[in-house]
């Protein structure tokens, strides 16, 4: 045998080892993955196509009626509700993911002026409250927004309620919580942004005499659009599907996807339609992760999109 | 001039920031000392909210079925994401595309459809097998399922941010693979592996709504509980239960800023 074959071979035979080292180590976790979420999510794919059997488990013969009744039409003809239900869903998001960005852009910008040591502390100080339970801070928001508070007596002598309504439960109290919930996850990529912020071409606008605002836009905006976009898909995906602070904070007319996702499941009423909305739901995170994506790319900062 | 306005503006607005973020926990937390059972109005301090709490053995059950998950399902995902982000990394120049989709996957995915599809999957195995009753077995293998990507990714930056020749010199020192494992590698990355464990310690105890579908009768966490309670009408108790969870979350952040701090000090001492 040539000294080239056994060096071949010598080759191969490495091959086969890293092959089996790979095996060995990514297998594991790989199909923990696929069989406990890769395979109940195709499941629950599969069921939205089925019929809907008595005590709402799915049946056999396939059907599209789930995708019908979650446009509205029911046994009574068609009924707005869950379009309701679709677009409260979309405008929430909206709103909370805009009210976020104006409240955390300006903080993520304060950390980044403030002395060095404090800052470690500042951002600590932001985080922590999402460190505590969702079910908790959302009670916590429950307590302060209750009819009989100083919060609710206040709105109600502006003439924002009528009197005795309490500000919870409402589409308010549901937009406040969200924001509450989502804040720090858009301060920490957004200070990751400002943190790294080249200062010399911001220097280069104002030798040029540009404006406060001017040198703002084009100077400083553009370099925070990575970090701001990476937070704008932290909070808009969760914030879609969100089911705790609608049911807590919300009630009845407050209703988001999430809830009426839950309660086809919950309450063990049809599962088929609850299917149909989580394929929306995850329509709608693909949809926003593949665009984030794009446009990260376009703008050059395409890894950091990707948390 | 105009700068310290500004800067006075943006001072003004932290704070009140900082007043929006604490005020919901330090209502929760004033509340479990109130002495009256409205929960509109303070008439008193008292700690009688904190007595019935170690009386109420199905809090006390949840607090143990808590512990019991986060520990067990953080040990599994330790475990596994570990050998997932050393072979994330010692085969990076493969294309390992489907797998990093793979890992991204329980991130990425919405909680709720996370959760129903769990539940869907876990009832419809139990008719057909009887296999997998719902309860804490089938909670802690969706927990370790949303862990593992958490823990392979930290485990993962921490060996790239290694010196590659380390592992050649590991290779030289030490003769078989075992030996490496033990003596280099499980020492080298022991940070990784704290930071990893605690972090889904804390994602386990933190969740609710991937728990709270694939829960049995039995096996309510402390967060299940609280829900429970909270939509059968407040009862004062759950402010005392949530106090002591913020309080360890509190705890939680002090240890943080510690390690933080000295960190900090002992990169100073290097550079």
């Amino acid at each position: 045998m040539s000294t080239n074959n056994i060096a071949v071979m010598g080759r191969s035979q490495g091959m086969v080892r890293e092959a089996r080292h790979l095996l060995f180590t990514v297998a594991p976790g790989a199909l923990w993955i696929v069989i406990f979420l890769v395979l109940p999510s195709l499941y629950l794919m599969a069921v939205a196509f089925m019929s809907n059997g008595p005590y709402g488990l799915p049946q056999m013969p396939l059907s599209l009626n789930s995708f019908k009744q979650l446009a509205g039409v029911g046994f009574l003809g068609w009924s707005p509700g869950n379009l309701y239900t679709l677009l409260r869903s979309l405008w929430q998001t909206l709103v909370a993911t805009g009210l976020v960005v104006l409240v955390a852009y300006p903080l993520a910008y304060y950390i980044t002026i403030c002395r060095a040591k404090w800052r470690p502390i500042m951002l600590l100080l932001v985080v922590v409250p999402s460190w505590t339970n969702q079910v908790i801070r959302t009670f916590g928001w429950m307590n302060l927004l209750a009819p009989g508070t100083p919060l609710s007596n206040a709105a109600e002598v502006l003439g924002f309620i009528p009197p005795n309504m309490g500000l919870y439960p409402s589409n308010f109290a549901v937009t406040l919580g969200l924001v509450y919930n989502f804040l720090p996850f858009m301060v920490l990529p957004l200070y990751a942004a400002f943190e790294k912020l080249d200062t010399a071409q911001v220097e280069a606008a104002q030798d040029l005499y540009a404006r406060p605002a001017r040198a703002f836009w084009h100077a400083v905006f553009p370099q925070t659009l990575p970090g701001l976009l990476a937070g704008i898909v932290l909070v808009a995906i969760p914030a879609f599907g969100m089911y705790v602070i609608p049911e807590l904070l919300g009630g009845g007319k407050a209703m988001m996807l999430g809830n009426l996702v839950a309660t086809q499941f919950s309450g063990g009423s049809n599962w088929p339609l609850g299917a149909a909305g989580a394929i929306l739901m995850l329509i709608a995170t693909f949809i926003g992760l593949f665009a984030m994506r794009r446009i990260g790319k376009r703008l050059g900062g395409g890894e950091e999109v990707v948390i | 001039m105009r700068k310290r306005t500004l800067k006075r503006c943006l001072t003004a607005f932290w704070w009140i920031t900082l007043v929006f973020l604490y005020l919901p926990l330090a209502v929760v937390v004033l509340f479990s000392f109130n002495a009256s059972n409205s929960a509109a109005s303070m008439t008193g301090l008292s700690l009688r909210w904190y007595h019935q709490l170690l009386g109420n053995e199905q809090i006390m059950a949840a607090f143990g079925n808590t512990l019991v998950l986060a520990i067990c399902s953080s040990v599994i995902a330790l475990v596994i994401g570990c050998l997932i982000g050393y072979g994330m990394y010692r085969h990076r120049h493969r294309k390992l595309g489907w797998l990093i989709v793979l890992i991204y996957l329980p991130i990425v995915l919405p909680d709720i459809v996370f959760g129903i599809s769990e539940m869907a999957f876990f009832v419809q195995f139990h008719r057909l097998t009887g296999l997998l009753q719902p309860g804490l077995g089938t909670m802690v293998i969706a927990h370790v399922t949303f862990q593992i990507p958490f823990v392979a990714l930290i485990v993962y930056s921490r060996f790239v941010g290694l010196d590659p020749t380390l592992f050649e010199a590991a290779k030289d020192l030490y003769a078989t693979p075992v030996k490496r494992v033990v003596h280099f590698m499980l020492p080298t990355i022991k940070p990784a592996l704290i930071s990893a464990f605690f972090l889904s310690f804390t994602l386990s105890v933190d969740d609710f709504v991937i728990s709270f579908f694939t829960a049995g009768p039995e096996s309510a966490t402390l967060p299940i509980y609280i829900w429970g309670a909270i939509k059968k009408g407040v009862s004062p108790e759950i402010n005392a239960i949530a106090t002591l969870m913020i309080g360890a979350v509190a705890i939680a952040a002090a240890i943080s800023l510690l390690f933080s701090r000295k960190n900090q000090h002992s990169r100073k001492r290097q550079s």
